[in-house]
């Protein structure tokens, strides 16, 4: 028992800062997991192939992921729903098993991908796959289940301070900054199939499907009211910048040193292999350790987001704090997911190539749907109510769709003929 | 009247097919009814259906009537005007029939825009489902809706087959009467209906049924819950989702529920409110209560008195058992669970005496006579840790907070402690956490 004099104090205030922490988390945490292996790989590959002359593409990357994880987030906020329940409520039971067939073999296929990438960056290090693919699959499931919802937060938010590898790898490249301000402001795209299809990659790989489901389930279950939605959009708005900033240093420090030394490469891990020489040791680690950390957090992401939606769709219980016997098909998605992607990456001789090349082709199919379905709950005033998006706004959601519409439907002719 | 029809695979081979045969030639799938035609006697087509619209006044709710588009006009075909449903078809009672218009009225579903595919509260199993389909049947005469599909495959069959998918798959369906429909709709009307099931369950149960439930749907049971049930739940769930579901409501409602509420619980919601939502909805309450919250909300949530209650029973140590035990019962229905009387010495509390100790005691012997032991107290300003050491120390269930000249002003129960507890284990970091928990 304690007898101090102090008075009996009131309540503190709550500040501007504290407020903003308490809605911090789904836009920095799905925005960063958008720079997973295949976007690293998809920006290494645009800087050490056209230098700093595509730059543009990922500003308006970043702007697309602005406006569409915004937006998300939003619908989230207002219904209380996930994005795959939504469709079914909204587009009928057709749209929502289209929808969430897509999204699980995609998922699974970008699981595959984040297992590669844990792979590729233990390699590095010299740990072989058959160690860190497995060691990496449990340390995200035991986090991600154990831990709960809050503890996952904050050690995705930890984690996702790796990122900040990718900057200082870029400094230490020592870029030409006019060159890359020139190219970042300036829109010129080479004529060719190449270009293009990088283009179109970056924008796919920016704007992913499972990032808009995910960031979507995670502001309903983060329970931010829409009178946070401001706030939360300052969450939303810095995270996809921060996003667009790895990316752009990514791009900066290949089109530095691989690209002016004419070096190839296709794939990220060969980024950091081939960094070695030409912007030295560290900046060879920085970037392999980016991109285990970056794979770690997409691959501990994918697995809940995907078993969310696929519960959501079937309107089953889908909750952590529930047990496999109250929650069968959340658990058997989640671990099927893991288990599948994992599997794939260690099987000897998987043609993982074509499955990760497969993947990137079916997320780009599955964003058209996706932001048609996003668009239409956005202006729905029976879904939204009074949150309801305006003419304006609408309009630049379909300058992004006719933007997606028009890359995807170029290369398509492009591949054909 | 159709029987609960939890239809559970529990019949094997034969019979099980048999049974489920037979119910599907007995009801009608309302997913099915999309797109059918509606003819007049004569076959001819008339237009196609588009919605089935039930009246929601009765446990099975009956057919009202249904949406039928007739070129590009979206018109209302009254149930009198029909002579039969089938699966196939709907056939007119007469060779024509007036053309309204569409028009919702309050107190009725639209099957298809408003239940079909959206989230529904089972009642008897405690958990949120989606419907797959609808199932109305003929009892009576009368076309009811009797049941709700939630099954996988009366979904796979839905989205797969589409339109050409007519006969019901009842698998797995719910009775209607054991379901809460969330119908909201742009029309906004409220059920009339009474919902008996929802006051079976307990709180815990409601917080995880409103965990699960989207935005819209939350108010809405949130709205069909009574005052004390709300109250309940909002004391079970999190302190930052109880201030969401406070938020999102009028403030009128959000302050009738937190008066229901104990008032340490409520005082803790009110403290996570912006003080702007605050003020608005302490505008809104009963003098009485507003006046106990203000004084609540002036100490520091992470002191004693941060998390105490203060409603507390105090008399005089000249009081009789009687006066005692007259108070107690008074405070019966109060919410926070007022359990034993603090004797007073003028401004001081000398003891406490439970309500068990007072039991079989002769109503006229003053209460000093039942003082055994000690009186354990603590300082308003005591942080946490010696909140929580001072009860494991003491082993009772509750502690007497008092001020600096040993007044008292409240009272810690063992649960608030609990409270502080999880609310700490929460903020571990993952591995620190252990099993289950």
């Amino acid at each position: 028992m304690t007898q101090t004099d102090a008075p009996v104090t009131k309540k503190r205030r709550i500040g501007p800062l504290v407020a903003l922490a308490a809605v911090v988390g789904p836009g920095l945490i799905a925005g960063l997991s958008d720079d997973d292996p295949a976007g690293i790989t998809t920006y290494s590959v645009l800087g050490a192939s056209y230098g700093y002359r595509l730059l543009w593409v990922l500003l308006v990357s970043t702007v697309a992921l602005i406006l569409f994880q915004d937006l998300g987030a939003r619908i989230g906020v207002v219904t209380g729903q996930g994005l795959a329940g939504l469709i079914r409520q909204r587009y009928g039971a057709r749209a929502g098993m289209m929808s969430i067939s897509a999204l699980l073999v995609a998922n699974i296929g970008t699981t595959a991908a984040e297992f590669a990438g844990i792979a590729a960056g233990g390699e590095i290090f010299g740990i072989p796959r058959w160690i860190s693919v497995p060691c990496g699959a449990i340390v995200v499931s035991v986090l991600v289940l154990r831990g709960g919802f809050r503890g996952v937060e904050r050690v995705l938010l930890a984690l996702s301070a790796i990122f900040l590898a990718y900057i200082g790898a870029g400094l230490l490249s020592k870029p030409d900054w006019g060159a890359a301000f020139q190219g970042l402001v300036t829109p010129t795209l080479p004529p060719t199939r190449d270009a293009l299809l990088l283009s179109t990659a970056t924008l796919g790989t920016t704007l992913a499907p499972w990032g808009l489901a995910f960031i979507q389930s995670y502001a309903v279950d983060k329970k931010i009211n829409p009178q946070q939605l401001r706030l939360l959009r300052i969450d939303v708005i810095s995270g996809a910048i921060l996003t667009g900033v790895v990316g752009f240093f990514v791009v900066v420090s290949c089109a530095a040193t691989l690209n002016r030394n004419g070096i190839p490469i296709d794939d990220a891990s060969s980024a950091a292999r081939a960094l070695e020489p030409l912007a030295g040791h560290l900046a060879a680690q920085l970037f392999a350790i980016g991109l285990v950390g970056a794979a770690l957090l997409a691959a501990s992401i994918l697995p809940l987001s995907t078993a969310y939606s696929v519960c959501d769709v079937a309107g089953r219980p889908a909750a952590l704090d529930d047990s496999i016997r109250e929650a069968p098909l959340f658990y058997g998605t989640f671990g099927a997911v893991t288990v599948i992607g994992a599997g794939l990456v260690l099987i000897p001789g998987v043609p993982l190539v074509p499955i990760l090349v497969g993947t990137q082709v079916i997320n780009a199919v599955l964003l058209l749907p996706l932001l048609f379905y996003m668009s239409g709950i956005a202006q729905s005033r029976t879904l939204m109510g009074e949150y309801a998006v305006g003419k304006l706004t609408a309009s630049a959601y379909w300058i992004v769709i006719a933007l997606v519409i028009v890359s995807i439907g170029t290369l398509a002719v492009l591949s054909f003929t | 009247m159709i029987p609960v029809m939890l239809v559970r695979p529990r019949l094997r081979g034969n019979r099980h097919t048999l049974v489920l045969q037979a119910l599907s030639e007995a009801l009608v799938s309302v997913a099915g009814l999309v797109g059918r035609p509606v003819r007049a006697q004569d076959g001819t087509p008339v237009g196609r259906l588009t919605d089935v619209v039930v009246r929601a006044d009765a446990i099975h709710p009956r057919v009202a009537g249904f949406h039928v588009r007739i070129g590009d006009r979206s018109c209302w075909l009254h149930i009198e005007d029909v002579a039969g449903v089938e699966q196939g078809h709907i056939e007119l009672a007469q060779s024509r029939f007036d053309l309204v218009d569409v028009q919702r009225r309050p107190g009725e579903i639209m099957l298809v825009a408003d239940v079909i595919d959206h989230q529904l509260v089972d009642v008897s199993g405690v958990r949120v489902v989606r419907a797959s389909d609808l199932y109305l049947a003929k009892t009576l005469g009368v076309w009811q809706l009797v049941g709700v599909d939630v099954s996988w495959g009366s979904f796979l069959r839905r989205a797969l087959l589409g339109s050409a998918s007519r006969t019901p798959t009842p698998a797995q369906v719910l009775d209607w009467a054991g379901v809460h429909s969330l119908a909201v709709s742009e029309g906004s009307f409220r059920l009339n209906r009474t919902q008996e099931g929802l006051r079976l369950l307990n709180p815990g149960e409601l917080a995880d049924l409103l965990d699960d439930l989207g935005r819209s749907e939350r108010l809405e049971l949130l709205q069909h819950l009574d005052l004390e049930s709300a109250a309940d739940t909002l004391e079970v769930l999190d302190d930052e989702d109880a201030v969401a579901l406070l938020r999102d409501g009028t403030p009128e409602r959000a302050a009738a529920i937190l008066s229901h509420m104990e008032l340490d619980e409520a005082v803790d919601a009110l403290r996570d409110l912006e003080s702007e939502e605050r003020e608005r909805i302490l505008a809104s309450m009963e003098p009485a209560s507003l006046g106990r919250l203000r004084a609540l909300l002036l100490y520091d949530e992470d002191t004693a008195a941060g998390i105490m209650t203060s409603d507390l029973i105090k008399i005089g140590a000249d009081a009789t058992v009687e006066a005692a035990v007259a108070e107690l019962t008074a405070a019966r229905d109060r919410p926070d669970q007022v359990a034993s009387v603090v004797v007073m010495d003028g401004d001081r509390a000398i003891a406490e005496i439970s309500a068990a100790q007072l039991l079989g005691v002769p109503p006229e012997q003053p209460v000093s006579q039942l003082i055994n032991s000690g009186l354990v107290t603590i300082a308003a300003q005591a942080s946490m840790g010696e909140v929580i050491e001072a009860i494991a120390d003491h082993r009772g269930t509750g502690l007497l907070v008092v001020d600096d000249a040993g007044t008292p002003i409240g009272r810690i129960l063992a649960d608030d402690v609990v409270d502080v507890l999880a609310r700490e284990h929460e903020r571990r970091w993952p591995w620190q956490s252990e099993l289950g928990a």
